[in-house]
């Protein structure tokens, strides 16, 4: 046996003895109780990333329309004016 | 695997879809062993083998009812666990952007007597140079599974299993000599 199939054989059985004896009963209790742990955090990681992107997009689209409604409004001001500068001229 | 053997494998697989518990705990018996070996290859770390395969075999209890082909169940059992690892790998990653370890804390050591063979220790270093997906590559091949089922597990062609391995072993072997010298 070749000195690195004699390591790979050292892992499993090393790898093997950190299991502890009651191993089955422990995972099918862990099974039995709901969500695990690391669900509930994925899930509380998404859900927290979701929320930040709708705000992040609910802020830029209040903002943009409020740029635009300035704009619109400045734009009928000056038309206002220059009719306004017409009607005096005339 | 013989044919009998098969059997037995697929007919404990229906049963634990079925909710039978016995079976559930005889699939564990059976692969306990083997799945620590395989995520002990790609972690490195001992001290962290058994909650990891806890996790493997809650997520296979949790799911085994939705797997299609029960004779399937080798190559799905491996593919729970590598991703199990890789997941592992990458939070442990993402934890050291927002906690910085010093240098001297990045690699802690084994406890004292984990390790007592000079071949274990070369084997876990040189496995340590190589990328994840690599070492789960080669963990795949100690267990016996076929090129066909590491590319399905890869979601890959088995030509690029096959040069991807070459590479791999080619990476393990200079590790693990330059660490027996």
């Amino acid at each position: 046996m070749r000195s690195e199939d004699r390591a790979w054989t050292k892992l499993r059985e090393h790898a093997a003895a950190r299991i502890s004896p009651g191993f089955p009963d422990r995972v099918l209790r862990a099974a039995r109780d709901g969500a695990s742990p690391l669900f509930v955090a994925h899930f509380a990681m998404c859900a927290a990333t979701a929320a930040v992107c709708v705000v992040a997009v609910a802020l830029y689209h209040v903002r943009a329309s409020g740029d635009e409604a300035a704009q619109s409004i400045a734009g009928w001001g000056e038309i206002a004016a220059q009719a306004s500068d017409l009607e005096q001229g005339l | 695997m013989d044919e009998s053997s098969t059997t037995t494998l697929g007919d404990r697989v229906r049963r634990a879809q079925r909710g039978d518990e016995m079976a559930l705990r005889e699939l564990i018996v059976s692969y306990q062993h083997r799945v620590a070996g395989f995520t002990y290859a790609i972690t490195g770390r001992s001290d962290s083998v058994e909650d990891l395969v806890q996790m493997v075999f809650v997520k296979m209890a949790r799911s085994i009812a939705r797997l299609k082909a029960p004779e399937q169940f080798e190559p799905w059992l491996f593919r729970l666990a590598r991703n199990t690892c890789i997941d592992h790998l990458r939070r442990q990653k993402l934890r050291r952007i927002f906690i910085p370890f010093a240098p001297e804390h990045e690699n802690v050591p084994e406890p004292p007597g984990a390790v007592d063979a000079e071949e274990l220790d070369a084997l876990r270093h040189a496995l340590a140079q190589l990328r994840p997906r690599d070492r789960a590559l080669l963990a795949l091949v100690q267990e016996g599974r076929s090129h066909a089922e590491i590319a399905q597990t890869f979601g890959t062609s088995v030509a690029a299993v096959k040069a991807r391995l070459h590479r791999a072993r080619e990476q393990l072997r200079i590790h693990y000599h330059s660490d027996e010298i």
